[in-house]
């Protein structure tokens, strides 16, 4: 499974880097790094939305308080 | 005219207790020559500061306008107000003058002698004395090399740690061990003037006992920086700003989340970008085969602007942006450093996510960064060229 987050200007503002991290942490304690390759692009022209992050190819905002339940919701599901 | 350049850099400290610095550098940029004069005025403080000011600006201004140097230090001395308690009108200075990028005169009077680092090794070149005015000034012509880089410096270098850290201040020979020492050849004028002038303010342990100046010329290669900041107005004219800009000889950086999209399309590579947040502050790197540089973009130049201003200021953060491998660091290296020549390339398309007064990136805060780091590259003494589209 692929998820890409936005590191564009106005994501990075509403919090890029805390939404890698807390993913980064959370991939380690489920054992995941195998089956997730977690990578970064730059804009993905939902900037009003963001963080934009997309797991596959379906397009998903995410704040710094969410990151949880996202990855709970979106990721540990399928 | 030649493929070579020069590169000035400076800076000064002031003696500890003074406001105001008693040497003075002074630099003008003709079609064919760079001029440099730094003088050092008697005393410290206010007096030390007019007499260094009005002979650097007296001596620079008329040798550009192709005056001799007798007639200059005869200005001088007819010119320079008397100091009371001394009963002379004195000011030391050294003069480095490059013409066409070719050879080098140096006229000295009583400042420590230039030194001259030719391939980072220290070059004794010839010097002549001349009588001007009852006073001696020794001159020098040296045909330049590639490299070469010509150092000049106030007497408070060599008495750096006088009677504190060590018995006889730092002789003009250990500056030049010093510096074949530390010269790595990426080093800019600015970065070897900083580096002797940090190390004379260790040696007086954050106290200078006098002003303290180093200036230095280096002669290098043309180098071209081109950067593509922001996607044009009219998305009809994509290719044409991407081939004009992928035409230009030099380095190739796009700063920019969609510039760096369409930069993408255009050269039909991908876009790899990378999540590794070196500086919390500063968004991470992206990659595209063709191109030497991939950065966002609003946030990454502004943090740039900061390390400029930072240069031609207190110049505290050298050693950060020099270390770090952020977006911002590598991008003011290779604009501070290796540059010469930079051209921008600035798209004035407006992102309506980004016109919200919540964030700093709107279209306004973009058009002035590019106005103020323009400048402030220009100040370091690049040549600069500005294309909107």
């Amino acid at each position: 499974m692929k998820v890409t987050i936005c590191i564009g200007s106005s994501c990075h503002l509403k919090g890029s880097r805390q939404v890698i991290e807390r993913l980064q942490q959370l991939i380690r304690d489920n054992n995941l790094g195998d089956s997730i390759e977690l990578c970064g692009t730059f804009c993905m022209k939902n900037c009003v939305n963001g963080v934009s992050v997309t797991v596959d190819d379906n397009l998903f905002s995410v704040k710094p308080d969410s990151v949880d339940s996202f990855f709970e919701k979106e990721i540990l599901k399928r | 005219m030649n493929d070579l350049c020069v590169d000035v850099g400076y800076k000064s400290i002031i003696k500890f207790g003074e406001q105001l610095c008693g040497d003075m550098v002074q630099i003008v940029k003709n079609p064919e020559s760079t001029i440099l004069v730094l003088a050092d005025g008697l005393g410290s403080g206010v007096k030390a500061n007019i007499l260094a000011t009005l002979t650097s600006k007296i001596i620079s201004t008329m040798i550009a306008e192709h005056m001799s140097i007798e007639e200059c230090v005869n200005t001088i001395t007819a010119t320079l107000p008397i100091c009371k308690t001394r009963g002379v009108a004195y000011s030391t200075f050294s003069i480095i003058k490059v013409t066409n990028n070719d050879f080098a005169e140096i006229i000295q009077y009583d400042n420590p002698n230039v030194i001259l680092l030719r391939e980072g090794k220290h070059f004794d070149y010839p010097t002549e004395g001349r009588t001007i005015s009852g006073k001696t000034v020794l001159y020098s012509k040296i045909d330049l090399q590639c490299g070469d880089v010509f150092i000049t410096m106030s007497d408070g270098a060599i008495y750096a740690g006088v009677g504190e850290t060590l018995n006889f201040g730092w002789q003009r020979d250990d500056i030049i061990d010093y510096i074949e020492r530390e010269y790595r050849t990426d080093f800019s004028a600015q970065g070897v003037a900083a580096k002797i002038v940090d190390a004379c303010n260790d040696l007086y342990m954050q106290k200078p006992g006098d002003d303290t100046t180093v200036a230095a010329i280096k002669v290098r290669k043309r180098e071209a920086v081109n950067l593509m900041f922001g996607p044009p107005r009219n998305p009809a004219d994509d290719n044409k700003m991407l081939a004009m800009f992928f035409a230009k000889h030099g380095k190739h950086i796009v700063s920019g989340g969609t510039t760096s999209n369409i930069t993408a399309k255009y050269l039909g590579k991908p876009l790899v970008a990378s999540i590794n947040y070196i500086d919390p502050e500063v968004p991470p790197t992206a990659e595209i085969e063709g191109v030497d540089l991939v950065t966002e973009g609003v946030l990454t130049i502004n943090k740039v602007l900061e390390y400029a201003k930072d240069c031609g200021g207190e110049d505290k953060l050298y050693s950060e942006w020099h270390s770090k491998n952020d977006g911002a660091s590598q991008l003011a290296r290779m604009l501070f450093d290796e540059a010469t020549d930079i051209n921008f390339y600035v798209g004035r398309a407006i992102n309506p996510a980004h016109q919200n007064p919540n964030l700093p990136i709107g279209f306004n805060i973009k058009m002035q960064l590019v106005d103020e780091i323009s400048n402030e590259l220009k100040r370091m003494g690049k040549t600069v060229n500005v294309s909107y589209f």
